[in-house]
Parts: C-alpha cells; sequence; structure tokens
C-alpha cells in the first residue's frame, strides 16, 4: 500500500466535492461506495477483455473507470484508465496486461485512501 | 455546516437529462441538480437518452447533459440526432466534458450544443449553465406559446367571420370586421337604393297551409332571392316571411346602385314566375311585387345590446315600403327618381300617381315591364 504518495489519492477534490454537495458527508460515503462496487466491476471487465484479446472489449469499462476515477480523485488510476481505452481504441491488447496489473494495484489503493477519508473524519 | 450553493432564488423548476456511462458522474449530477430544485433523470448511453427524449417527447425535458465520450452512441452522434429530430432540435443540450476532451467542445458548439461544463464540475457555473438555458427554453417555449395562440385566435376570427356571414348580408359581415366598420356601424347617411319585395296571397295561403308547406315555400323562395341578392351585391336588410328589404351604394359604395337594384328585381321576377309554376301545380296561389325608390338614408347599427341589425332609415325606404304594398302581381314599381337613372336600360310603362300612405302628395311611379339590350331592344 501506498496511501502515503500524495498523488495516488487527491483529496482537494474530495474536498471540493463534499463542498460541492453542501457538506452532505452521507452522499459523499455513499458516491465512494458507488465509485468502488463499479470500479471492482469495471476492472474485472478489463481483465476478461485482456485474457480474450478484445480490444474493443477493454473500452467501454477503461472510459468509465477514468471518468469515476477522475471525479473522486483517483487521479492516477484515471490516468491508467485512460491508457488502457487508448490501447483499446487502437485496437490492441499489447501492453494491456501490465496496466490492467498497474489498475488493480492502484484500485487497491485507493480503495484504503477512500476509507481512511471517510473514516478520518472528512467532514470535521 | 454553511451550504456553499446559491440560495433559493436560483432555484427553477425543470426536468434535466442526464447522459454519462459513470454512475459515480452520474449520481453526482443529479445531486446537483436536486439542489438545484431539479428533477432528473438519468441514463448511462446516447441511444438511452434519445429513448427518453422520444418518450418524453420535447415537453417532458428541459435540459440535455450530454457527456461528450461515451461508449456506443456518442456525444457527437446523440447530439446530431437531436438536432436531426425536428420536435427535438429546439431543446437545449449542455454538453459535459473531462479535461482531455475540450477539443471536442468546440464541434459539439458548432453542432449546436447550447454550452458546455468541463469536469470536475463546479456546481455554481453548473447552476449558472442550467438556468440560462432554462431561461432560453422558456422564452422559446413562450414564443412558441404565442405564436399557436395567435394561430388558434386567427382561426377563431376567421371562422367567427364566416359563421357572421351566414346571419348577416356579406357586405356587412366584411363591415363588421374592417378598420373603417366601427365608423360606418356607428350611423351615417348616403344615397341608397332601398328595394322591398314580397309575395301577394302569402297571408292567405299561410292560413290555410300546413306549417312544413309554408316553410318549404318559404324556404324555396328565400333561397332563389337569396342568390340573385348575392349576385347583384345588394345588402340584405331583413326577412320577415315573405317581406325582403335589400339596399344598395351601402356599405359598399356602388355607382350603378340603381341599375343593380332595377336588374336584380326583374330576374328576381322571372325566378319567381319559374317557382310559381310548381306552386301552381300544388294549388298556392302566388304572386310576386317589388317596390324600388331612391334617396338618402341614415344607415348603421339599429337595435339594442343583444339584438342589432345593420339598418337604413330614410324616405327612400318608406317609399319603396309602400311601392311594393302597392304593387300587383308581377310589377315592379319604380319611383319617379329611381326611373329616371334607368330609364336607358328599362322598358317601362306609367302607373299614373299613387296615393301612399303617409305621403301628403300623390306619388308617380312606373311599373318596369322589360329590361333593354344594348341596342334599346327590350328583353322578354
Amino acid at each position: 500500500m501506498s496511501t502515503d504518495d500524495a498523488t495516488t489519492l487527491d483529496t482537494t477534490v474530495l474536498a471540493a466535492l463534499l463542498d460541492s454537495v453542501g457538506g452532505d458527508a452521507v452522499f459523499v460515503a455513499d458516491l465512494v461506495e458507488t465509485y468502488l462496487a463499479d470500479g471492482t466491476d469495471q476492472l474485472a471487465e478489463i481483465d476478461a477483455a485482456v485474457r480474450s484479446g478484445d480490444a474493443e472489449a477493454l473500452v467501454r469499462p477503461a472510459h468509465t473507470l477514468k471518468s469515476s476515477s477522475r471525479t473522486v480523485g483517483a487521479n492516477h488510476l484515471g490516468e491508467l484508465g485512460r491508457q488502457i481505452e487508448m490501447l483499446g481504441r487502437s485496437g490492441s491488447t499489447t501492453g494491456a496486461d501490465a496496466l490492467a496489473a498497474a489498475a488493480r494495484a492502484e484500485f487497491s489503493d485507493i480503495e484504503a485512501a477512500l476509507r481512511a477519508w471517510l473514516s478520518g473524519g472528512a467532514t470535521t | 455546516m454553511k451550504a456553499t450553493f446559491p440560495t433559493d432564488h436560483a432555484r427553477q423548476v425543470g426536468r434535466v437529462l442526464v447522459a454519462d456511462d459513470s454512475a459515480v458522474n452520474r449520481k453526482l449530477l443529479v445531486q446537483l441538480l436536486s439542489r438545484l430544485g431539479l428533477q432528473s433523470i438519468e441514463v448511462e448511453d446516447g441511444a438511452a437518452a434519445l429513448a427518453v427524449l422520444r418518450a418524453e417527447g420535447p415537453a417532458g425535458i428541459d435540459v440535455v447533459l450530454l457527456d461528450v465520450v461515451m461508449p456506443g452512441l456518442d456525444g457527437y452522434e446523440t447530439l446530431a440526432a437531436i438536432k436531426d429530430d425536428e420536435t427535438l432540435r429546439d431543446l437545449p443540450v449542455i454538453m459535459v466534458s473531462g479535461v482531455d476532451e475540450l477539443d471536442s467542445v468546440v464541434r459539439c458548439i458548432e453542432m449546436g450544443a447550447t454550452d458546455y461544463l468541463s469536469k470536475p464540475l463546479n456546481p455554481q457555473i453548473l447552476g449558472a449553465r442550467i438556468n440560462a438555458s432554462l431561461a432560453a427554453k422558456r422564452l422559446r417555449d413562450l414564443d412558441k406559446e404565442y405564436l399557436e395562440r395567435q394561430t388558434a385566435l386567427t382561426a377563431t376570427i376567421e371562422r367567427q367571420r364566416e359563421e357572421l356571414s351566414r346571419f348577416l348580408s356579406p357586405q356587412v359581415a366584411a363591415l363588421v370586421s374592417s378598420p373603417e366598420g366601427e365608423q360606418l356601424l356607428a350611423g351615417h347617411r348616403r344615397q341608397i337604393t332601398a328595394v322591398f319585395c314580397d309575395l301577394r296571397g302569402f297571408t292567405a295561403f299561410a292560413e290555410t297551409a300546413e306549417p312544413e308547406e309554408l316553410f318549404g315555400v318559404l324556404r324555396d323562395y328565400h333561397e332563389a332571392m337569396g342568390a340573385l341578392i348575392v349576385e347583384h351585391g345588394g345588402t340584405l336588410e331583413h326577412f320577415a316571411g315573405d317581406g325582403i328589404m335589400i339596399f344598395f351604394n351601402d356599405p359598399v359604395l356602388q355607382p350603378d346602385h340603381v341599375e343593380r337594384a332595377v336588374r336584380m328585381a326583374v330576374a328576381m321576377r322571372e325566378r319567381f314566375a319559374d317557382l310559381a309554376v310548381r306552386w301552381r301545380k300544388l294549388g298556392y296561389e302566388l304572386a310576386f311585387g317589388v317596390g324600388i325608390a331612391v334617396g338618402y338614408a341614415t344607415l348603421g347599427r339599429i337595435g339594442f345590446d343583444g339584438r342589432f341589425d345593420y339598418g337604413a332609415i330614410g324616405n327612400a325606404v318608406i317609399l319603396a315600403s309602400r311601392l311594393s304594398s302597392e304593387a300587383k302581381g308581377g310589377q315592379i314599381l319604380l319611383s319617379q327618381r329611381a326611373y329616371a337613372a334607368v330609364e336607358e336600360i328599362v322598358e317601362a310603362t306609367s302607373v299614373g300617381e299613387l296615393a301612399l300612405k303617409g305621403f301628403s302628395r300623390p306619388v308617380p311611379a312606373v311599373d318596369v315591364i322589360a329590361l333593354r339590350n344594348a341596342a334599346g331592344v327590350a328583353l322578354t
């Protein structure tokens, strides 16, 4: 785990998010749970696409993962998602397995960081 | 905790369609919109967005928030489909794009998108853009509604005019809706030709005939005479049983008003002769008489609130009425002045001076035998 890496989870994005919904911590916690559940699914879809060598099937889950990750401040994971999406759009799966593995590792770091942020009394 | 979002004055009622493939982004947008007092419908791609728009119709959704890059039908294609659809074209579409997709926003604006928002979303900017779009749409809806109301109003006026023209003579119906109508209706003096005609023997017929027969005769008579009045441009003042009063030269000016009146009367007499043949076979003994006079009259709205007629009052009207009463079956009696105006085209015979009720001195009159053609030959 590399939760000490400041670039992994940009908590200023989360703080702004919390602020934008008027400090509704319950809503943000729920949003984070949605992100984690969907992210798990998207990573599984990416793995499946990599295993079957289906470049086109990489695009949708990678794009959505990128988009959602940026919203919660998981910028590095967003970047990995973008790279996988581009790869899929280029019609190739070469190197996709390494990117997918990196994304899985990053996701588990992000999950821990998000939970820490939530339990750390983010609204205080 | 203090809400940072603009206060209630920024709240709007409206429905927003949110299309984004990320459930996280949709959830956030819906929350932000709900804080603006807006309802949302969320879909995860362009195809679903179009399906909702087509199901809801243009009145069901006020603004569309469209993610530029979506798997499946993306923002461009969805935008193009909306702009292609006659009923959805005017709907405001705000594109939502990621930081690496800003180039595509230009293309979307060129394609007709109203505005754009970039992620991460700033709630103030979201609120401002949505409000601007809602205001623009409301204005456009008002415009459309105004246009529809205007069209409906025009149709109503047209229908009323048409309906009115069934009750009034066409000239009077046109007058009511014309710009100078009010002035003319208020009353004015003008020289007119007044025509009275009625049936001889009608009172006796009415006493003995069955109502169905009576109405049958009147219907045929009115129909035949009505057509001739319109054909000659006469203004029908009223029908009263078998009596008909028509005038010429008002409200539409007719330089040949006396001639028109005489030609109409002759045509009526001919038409009546056809009807009389049939009626005689049924045992109805009816004859037709006409009185025509020329003179000044006061014309305008006569009556009271709830029932007004466009009428004429004056000596010429009374004289025409008396001449009509005096006329024997088949006679068309002209006053001296009326005859003077049509001498050239009329074959007439004097009936001498008539003592008429209300006239202190005997009144000379002629009976029209026939019209002359251009060569001066009497037409029979």
